[in-house]
């Protein structure tokens, strides 16, 4: 006999294990299968030498606005967390060195910025805007929201993110910012040109590129998310999945590791369970799904490997192999060290009770956002790494968590992770799946001498170790990192929102019956928000598949397919 | 004509029966191409008892998928993707994918590909084009971001909502769109050429050439004034082309279906001669061998000169409209396709992979001048010595047009062993060609053809080496000459039924006395190419002139207008 749950869900990742929790929470049988010996996908920590935790994937909390802390009580599950004094901080060549400081600590931005822009700073009341309910409001109607069904006929100004933020911003938000780019809202409102270049690679790494029109908005929230809570998960961000994960089996979700889904089982049109394959404890074992199989996988591995063609549409089939996969696709160095960057110029505003916990460097121009932007997704390739290329090519992003979480490190030690540069998506790469790794050492050495330019104490003894991930290392350990992109499919206007990863996908379900998607490639992408199940659990209350107990809330903006209302804000 | 062998038979002496010499209809639509089978569709569906009368011995006109390479190898000899599929009301009102239908609409939509290997590529996804432009200029890349953002909102508001409404006389249409920006920067296009456009908003050469090229290959004059509001509409549609999965043929079987299953009718091999005309009225039509069919409406989707001048005849049109026919301008040029069977796909010397899988790559040009230079030269009547086109391997994205394999048994046994079970493909290069070449059609092509078919080969060698060889198993080239004689209302092989200049465009197509498919001679329709909004299969003739019959005679309508023409209709012509 076949084993049977309500729900079967394949892949393990975060979000996959976020749902099991919902799902079990909310009185279902519910099984997922994962390949890895652990769960959770990239919200992982692993320790490449004793005492050295480092984040080869995702790295900071940004979903402190989550409903499922609440809902799921994580807290009871173990969650803890570190706030931080300073989240963000850039440096230029030309010696400015600016402490954003967080909403835990306003004073030591507001200070570090009047020394480089005088009164012009733009971020006066900043603090008060990240820790106000209406931030709140505005990243739970843009996240924590299912899009609308995709033939919904819907007025820009009315979308509820749209409302939320002009209740927020006022009157500052021109009136075309729904067609803007994020470079161009900046252009509109900051003088200082590190500071708009370091909010756009703040974007960046946040989602959606400071370039793609229409993103003006949901690339500013990407980096409000990251100020929202502004800290991490004591431990880093697998302590996290492990309240998660304690909280599904608290429930009774059964986790069965090390157990790949060869196949999304199609008996007459609808998904039935998965079957297992050869790496598994019991190859060719079907575990079936009663009420419905959740596929935690990419879009593109759902449909085209696990369903198969033979039983797709070849129009749809297509659309599925184009969903586009530029993005985040990064190089990821952690380095331990001994002593922390001292970058040149303004070394009071980095001391090491305010340090920032990420730094980009070097912040100096648009000239080398664009020419990174235009190596990675334009030639598609890694530059040349000869020192003026580096120089003009290249910047990073440099966290540092352990200012703030001594689980991180050694006594005695520091350690810089992750650090990371955008690289060509590996599928992309005209050099090959491969082109990066062909290049790893020179481009480590490439990244440590740039880095080294910034902050001249990190060379020779002070560093310990190096340890590094290319794109194609992180797919190679994560095959739901397709291309190495670490959201997936690219948040740009095209695969945002309703058009998430396709129009008739947006809203979870998916043209073979019983088979929903709840994946990073789903709205709104990654980060770990636990918002993907969230979303998914509102369509599958609709399709009468589960019923939540009281700790069930809604999203106030949910518009479901039965009365296609929009709620007022 | 030729005599035929006809013996002197009374009724009833044949020993089987067969169509009636005479037959009644409520509607018979003359011409069964997209348009002609979309009204079709739409009455038969209405309870309209319908009947479309087909010269050929197939259906579909335009949507033509044959074997002119060899058994087994189909080529989609007109019509190869489809434009408008997104915007199509057909679509939406009727369910083809019970026939089977499916569209294939991939992201890597228009390739450039330049003699230095640098290569730059139209996507679906506006920021993948983005990152392609950004190869040659960054400042481009950002400002065709912001212009498609206003293109974008021009097809979707107003362009195409008023492709499947009836035109709007000139004044009146200016006077609608001065109500919004979008229909105002939509006039304001209208006053440039598409070279005046291009130049406004793009620096580097080479993105000229290629955007100048999507907007124009469909026959837009490059330095003409006055349907400047179609580039936005021909850029947008450029990067949206749908490939009918099967062949376009296809979409042909699927009205057909409908049209059938609604009881409707279609005879083909019966050339319509005429039109009856009872008292100033269209009563009928009259085939090749006599049989005549008898129609409320008729409703033809053939060009001016035929529908004017031909079946109903002089005696029965306005002289207005007759001057309107003999003066019809057929399309400025025509094309000259070389047709491939091949073992493999071509494959470009490009710096960009995604280039291989482009539904369709524009070859031969480097420079706007060279290209104007070549389109100056076709229309002038020449070809050569420089050639260049656009090439499309079907067969990326539908295997079903190569049925064959490599090592399977067939005609050419030198397949390598390492592709055997590999799909053959077919694929083609497409240039503007003028219909007199060196003057005159018949010697000019006679003449040429051969040199051509080779010379093309060359230039498609240059930029995809391994079209060469053992590579191709069978090659054919079709001239303007041959499209004539396949669809003889592609006049002077005018794949549009007629030129697109502001004198016969919008109301002005075929005629200002011809609005909505209506004529002067009660009864009688238009329904093709050759009347507003135009071809391209674009499906706006049909559907217009469906709307116009079943209101004439009085039936109820079974659909209701698209979301977004309501809308145009609200905003604009309230």
């Amino acid at each position: 006999m076949d084993e049977r749950f309500d729900f079967v869900i394949a892949g393990g990742g975060h979000n996959g294990s976020t749902l099991a929790a919902y799902l079990a929470k909310s009185g279902a049988s519910v099984c997922v299968v994962e390949a890895r010996p652990e769960c959770a996908g990239g919200q992982e920590n692993t320790e490449p030498s004793p005492g050295f935790r480092i984040d080869p994937h995702a790295t900071y909390l940004y979903g402190g606005a989550a409903p499922a802390f609440e809902q799921l009580e994580l807290a009871r599950y173990g969650f803890r967390f570190v706030p931080y004094r300073s989240i963000f901080g850039f440096v230029t060549s030309a010696g400015a060195a600016v402490n954003m400081g967080s909403r835990w600590d306003q004073s030591i931005g507001e200070e570090s910025l009047r020394a480089v822009m005088g009164d012009q700073t733009p971020f006066q009341g900043l603090g008060q805007l990240l820790q106000g309910e209406a931030l709140r409001d505005f990243l739970r109607s843009m996240f924590w929201t299912a899009p609308y069904p995709a033939d919904m006929d819907i007025e820009p100004s009315e979308v509820p993110w749209v409302q939320c933020l002009k209740k927020m911003f006022g009157d500052i938000l021109p009136d075309n910012a729904l067609d803007m780019s994020l470079v161009e809202l900046l252009d509109m409102t900051v003088d200082y040109e590190p500071l708009k270049v370091a909010q756009s690679m703040a974007a960046w790494y946040c989602g959606a590129h400071p370039t793609w029109d229409g993103q003006a908005l949901p690339s500013l929230a990407g980096s409000l998310l990251m100020g929202y809570t502004a800290g991490s998960p004591r431990g880093g961000m697998h302590a996290y999945a492990h309240s998660i994960i304690r909280c599904a089996l608290a429930h009774g979700a059964r986790i069965i590791t090390n157990s790949e889904v060869e196949e999304i089982v199609v008996e007459n049109g609808r998904a039935v369970g998965v079957r297992l394959g050869e790496a598994s404890a019991t190859p060719g074992r079907v575990i079936r799904a009663d009420k419905a199989v959740i596929s935690g996988v990419d879009v593109s591995q759902t449909f085209l490997s696990l369903v198969g063609r033979r039983h797709l549409d070849v129009g749809f089939a297509q659309r599925v192999s184009d969903v586009n996969f530029k993005g985040g696709s990064l190089y990821v160095a952690s380095v331990a060290c001994r002593e922390l960057p001292r970058y040149h110029g303004n070394p009071e505003f980095f001391r090491d009770e305010v340090y920032p916990s990420c730094v980009v460097w070097p912040a100096d121009s648009y000239e080398n956002l664009y020419a990174q932007t235009e190596d990675v997704y334009s030639r598609k390739k890694v530059p040349e790494l000869s020192p003026e290329i580096c120089r003009e090519h290249l910047s990073m992003m440099v966290c540092t968590h352990d200012v703030y979480d001594e689980t991180r490190c050694p006594d005695g030690y520091r350690l810089l992770s992750p650090i990371y540069v955008q690289l060509p998506p590996t599928h992309y790469d005209v050099d090959g799946p491969e082109g990066a790794n062909k290049v790893k050492a020179e481009l480590t050495k490439a990244v440590l001498d740039l880095l080294a330019d910034g902050a001249p104490n990190m060379t020779g003894d002070n560093i310990v170790d190096v340890w590094v991930n290319t794109p194609y290392d992180s797919e190679f350990r994560n095959a739901g990192m397709v291309a190495g992109n670490w959201y997936g499919a690219r948040q740009s206007e095209d695969q945002w929102f309703s058009n998430r990863p396709l129009p008739e996908l947006a809203r979870y379900r998916t043209p073979i019956d019983g088979l929903y998607l709840c994946n990073h490639t789903s709205h709104p992408g990654g980060l770990c928000l636990m918002a993907v199940p969230y979303n998914l659990m509102h369509i599958l209350i609709e399709d009468d598949l589960v019923s939540p107990g009281p700790w069930w809330y809604p999203s106030p903006w949910h518009v479901t397919d039965a009365d296609r209302r929009l709620a007022e804000v | 004509m030729r005599e035929t062998f006809a013996p002197d038979l009374a009724p009833g002496e044949l020993p089987l029966e067969q169509f009636p010499d005479e037959s009644h209809f409520d509607v018979a639509v003359v011409g069964g191409g997209p348009n002609g089978l979309m009204t079709a569709a739409y009455l038969a569906r209405a309870g309209l008892s319908t009947v479309v009368v087909e010269r050929r011995h197939e259906i579909g006109g335009g949507l033509a998928t044959e074997e002119v390479l060899f058994p087994g190898y189909y080529s989609n000899v007109h019509a190869v993707y489809h434009m408008m599929t997104d915007y199509m009301p057909l679509f939406a009102d009727f369910d083809f994918a019970k026939h089977g239908l499916t569209f294939i609409k991939p992201n890597a939509q228009t390739a450039s590909v330049f003699a230095d290997g640098s290569s730059l590529l139209l996507c679906s996804q506006v920021e993948d084009t983005k990152d392609s432009i950004a190869k040659f200029s960054r400042k481009d890349a950002i400002s065709f971001g912001k212009v498609m953002r206003t293109w974008r909102r021009i097809v979707d508001e107003v362009v195409a909502p008023a492709t499947y409404l009836p035109p709007v006389p000139p004044l009146d249409m200016i006077e609608a769109f001065e109500r919004t920006e979008t229909g105002r920067e939509a006039l304001r296009l209208t006053e440039m050429s598409p070279v005046e456009i291009v130049d406004e908003i793009f620096t580097d050469d080479r993105v000229k050439m290629t955007i100048l090229y999507a907007a124009c290959m469909w026959g837009l004059d490059p330095t003409d004034t006055g349907l400047g509001f179609m580039v936005p509409l021909l850029v947008d549609r450029a990067v949206n082309k749908g490939i009918c999965f099967g062949g376009s043929h296809k979409l042909a079987g699927a009205l057909s279906r409908e049209i059938h299953a609604a009881g409707g009718l279609i005879v083909d091999n019966a050339e319509v001669t005429g039109v009856i005309v009872e008292d100033g009225h269209a009563a009928g039509i009259e085939m090749f061998d006599g049989r005549r069919i008898m129609a409320k409406a008729v409703v033809s989707s053939l060009d001016p000169q035929t529908n004017f001048l031909r079946l109903i005849g002089r005696d029965h049109v306005d002289a207005d409209l007759v001057s309107t026919a003999e003066d019809w301008e057929w399309d400025k040029w025509s094309f000259f396709t070389v047709s491939l069977a091949l073992t493999e796909a071509p494959r470009y010397r490009a710096d960009d992979p995604w280039v291989d899988k482009a539904v369709m790559t524009v070859l031969g040009f480097d420079s706007t001048d060279e290209l104007l230079a070549h389109w100056a030269a076709v229309a002038d009547g020449r070809l050569g010595p420089r050639l260049g086109g656009h090439a499309t391997c079907e067969t990326l994205y539908d295997p079903t047009l190569a049925r064959m394999r490599s090592g399977s048994p067939h005609p050419w046994a030198e397949d390598p062993p390492e592709r055997a079970g590999a799909r053959h493909h077919v694929a083609f290069l497409q240039m503007h060609a003028p219909y007199d070449l060196d003057g005159d059609a018949q010697t000019g092509w006679k003449q040429r053809q051969e040199e051509l078919v080779d010379a093309t080969v060359e230039t498609w060698a240059r930029y995809a080496p391994n079209i060469a060889g053992a590579t191709i198993l069978r090659r054919t080239g079709e001239t303007p000459l041959d499209i004539e004689r396949r669809l003889p209302n592609m006049v002077r092989g005018s794949i549009k039924h007629g030129d697109y200049n502001p004198l016969q465009m919008g109301t002005f197509r075929p005629s200002d006395l011809c609005v909505a498919g209506r004529t002067p001679i009660e009864g009688f329709y238009l329904c093709g190419a050759s009347t507003y909004p135009g071809g391209l299969v674009i499906g706006g003739p049909g559907y217009i002139a469906a709307n116009t019959v079943a209101e004439d005679l009085g039936v109820e309508k079974w659909w209701s207008p698209p979301r977004h023409v309501a809308r145009f209709a609200e905003t604009y012509l309230s």
